[in-house]
């Protein structure tokens, strides 16, 4: 719904995602925002919101595969880890640069989903989640089980993983400080979701949502389901080896151990909770699920020395726990996610004092 | 020869242990459509059950076995009336992730309360059977016949009792079974209550084979059910049976034949099967066929 008062002359401003001129202000105040942050805030909240700007890239293949197309997949770390893993192996063995292995890392993510993808051909929701849950484990099973030797004589692969070598692009060193890997972050991060923003306005987005809503009477519009559902997957993958590739030089280092099954079962918990089938409730999701993250770091200690018998278990089960609790609320009481909420406030504020005008 | 008929007959016993674990899967899923993925960690979570009354209360082992599937089945009712009731007639995939996130909750309890330490659990006469040059495990052997026991109760309790047979009614229709009198909610509360006691005694048996670990047993348990419910088609009961021996089978031959040639091999095999058998026959030998109509 939009503000009072915006009319729509033109065609081009009717399709316009920003309408009107507080729209644009708004974004460039936003962007302004988000790169001067760098400046001022500590090393530890830099490296956390670089971790969100990851898991939002990721997030929105998933988001693109799941809410827009209604293929579910729970490997979806695994796929990052191909994105990862083809960055080091690349850098480290065939010494490319980073910058080229950014496309081939998202290249071979989205080979590697169509592969576990290609069973959706014949099937549907759950076989499908079954199907990529195997894709984890095989995927997380080869990382461990190759081993090989650097040049210097070292193992390298299987559970230690891979080191990774400094981004640099000119004389700019990424590793500098955590401000500068954070804008080239958040700049991804913003290239991602513009191209996710906009995929759902072009004919392949509009096919994807079709076969979402109505397999059958999308084949029958003349939508072709296999081409399109390999190609959201592709898409989707892309996007997580994209992440892969950021997540890789972020942490410097790979190992099998960061791509393990229940991170992309919360990386789908991030799906619910921001709302399944809105580029928006992608970031309410990550951001709320990093920080209720933040919350248990937080409160944990106390509980520790409150309960000193216990303090071990805390370490794992209180996460667990949180993030199961809270999920399962949603699914029981809020499928749709937070950015209902979102659009039911903003309904309302647009709308106020005359809230009867929406009925 | 040897080697070969050891690891067949150990494939055969351990098949029927599968088969078990699939079972508490089938009988839910046929009656509410709902995958309890949550099946593993529950089983996790009772057979530390099974190991606080054998080794910290003392009790014999024939009262406890009882004691955690009661257990069990409680704690399968509570599943049910809390988080899976409010979701009747949802999407299917909505079950499948509250029945996720509900095994993760499990787990979480479970890591609190016995701090994840593995556990042995002998509750079987130690030492091996000996059957011409072929030894055993006397726990696997025991575990075989508890299993198959079990599976034949249920399969018997399906087609012969008044509440079996309307379960199965269930399975088919579930409007036509409530304008039938039958009340479809308590059969869902029956078979999660099954469900439950079939957690109960595949956590107790793989746990007196294996260790009583929450980081392994449950996803263990899982991993090979998956397999053998999509082999045998996620509607039939005598499909768990056969798929539950054929996976066992593939399973113990693999790990004799193919890993001292490929270090792990074992544990990758199930999910190479999961995919072979989606790619080829997604419902499976016994399954039901969807037909979908306009």
């Amino acid at each position: 719904m939009l503000p009072s008062g915006v009319l729509t002359t033109r065609y081009e401003s009717d399709i316009g995602i920003l309408r009107t001129k507080t729209q644009w202000l708004l974004l460039v105040a936003a962007l302004a925002f988000l790169f001067s942050i760098a400046l001022f805030v500590s090393d530890f909240w830099l490296t956390w919101l670089t971790r969100v700007a990851i898991a939002i890239v990721a997030v929105l293949g998933l988001h693109i595969l799941t809410g827009l197309c209604g293929q579910f997949s729970i490997g979806h770390m695994a796929f990052l880890g191909v994105g990862a893993y083809t960055v080091a192996v690349l850098t480290n063995n065939y010494g490319l640069s980073g910058w080229v292995c950014l496309p081939i890392a998202g290249l071979a993510a989205g080979l590697v989903g169509l592969f576990f993808g290609l069973p959706c051909f014949r099937l549907k929701g759950f076989y499908l989640a079954i199907s990529t849950l195997a894709a984890s484990f095989i995927i997380v099973w080869l990382m461990e089980h190759f081993e090989w030797h650097n040049a210097d004589g070292l193992p390298v692969g299987g559970h230690i993983g891979l080191p990774m070598a400094r981004l640099t692009l000119g004389g700019v060193d990424f590793h500098e400080s955590k401000g500068v890997f954070y804008c080239l972050a958040v700049g991804v991060m913003l290239i991602a979701t513009f191209f996710a923003k906009n995929i759902q306005r072009t004919r392949t987005g509009r096919a994807f949502v079709a076969i979402r809503d109505n397999e059958l009477a999308a084949e029958i519009s003349g939508i072709s389901l296999f081409r399109y559902k390999m190609l959201a997957f592709f898409i989707g993958c892309f996007y997580a080896g994209i992440a892969g590739w950021l997540w890789a030089y972020s942490l410097r280092s790979v190992n099998p151990l960061q791509f393990q099954l229940y991170d992309s079962i919360w990386l789908f918990g991030m799906l619910i909770i921001g709302g399944i089938g809105s580029t928006t409730g992608v970031f309410f999701g990550v951001v709320s699920f990093r920080l209720l993250e933040q919350l248990i770091d937080y409160i944990r200690p106390p509980l520790e020395n409150a309960f000193p018998g216990v303090a071990l278990q805390l370490n794992v089960a209180l996460s667990l726990g949180v993030f199961s609790v809270v999920l399962l609320v949603f699914l029981i009481l809020e499928p749709r996610g937070l950015y209902s909420r979102w659009e039911k406030f903003r309904t309302y504020y647009r709308l106020y004092p005359y809230a009867y005008m929406r009925e | 020869m040897d080697t070969f008929l050891g690891a067949f007959l150990e494939g055969i016993l351990i098949g029927g242990l599968y088969a078990l674990l699939a079972l508490g899967l089938v009988v839910i899923y046929k009656s509410s459509k709902v995958f309890n993925i949550a099946h593993g960690e529950i089983m996790v979570f009772l057979a530390y059950f099974m190991v606080f009354l054998v080794s910290s209360q003392d009790l014999p082992v024939a009262l406890s076995f009882i004691l955690v599937i009661l257990a069990g089945m409680v704690v399968g009712l509570a599943s049910e009336r809390i988080f899976l009731r409010p979701l009747i007639g949802k999407p299917m995939l909505i079950t499948f992730m509250v029945c996720l996130f509900l095994g993760i909750l499990i787990r979480s309890i479970t890591i609190m309360w016995h701090g994840g330490v593995p556990e042995a659990l002998s509750i079987f006469p130690a030492g091996n059977l000996a059957i011409g040059s072929i030894s055993l495990s006397q726990t696997l052997v025991w575990s075989f016949v508890i299993a198959l026991a079990m599976f034949l109760i249920f399969v018997l309790f399906f087609r012969y009792t008044k509440t079996g047979l309307g379960m199965r009614c269930v399975a088919e229709d579930h409007q036509t079974s409530q304008s039938l009198g039958i009340d479809v909610k308590r059969v869902f509360a029956l078979s999660w209550a099954i469900g439950g006691m079939m957690a109960a005694m595949g956590g107790v048996l793989l746990g007196s084979l294996t260790l009583v670990d929450t980081d392994t047993l449950g996803i263990w348990a899982l991993i090979r059910a998956l397999p053998v419910l999509l082999l045998g088609g996620l509607e039939s009961i005598p499909g768990a049976l056969v798929g539950g021996l054929t996976i066992g089978l593939a399973e113990i031959m693999a790990s004799t034949y193919i890993d001292p040639h490929i270090d792990g091999f074992r544990q990758l095999l199930p999910f190479i099967l999961i995919v072979i058998i989606l790619i080829i026959r997604p419902h499976g030998l016994f399954g039901l066929k969807r037909i979908e109509r306009v």
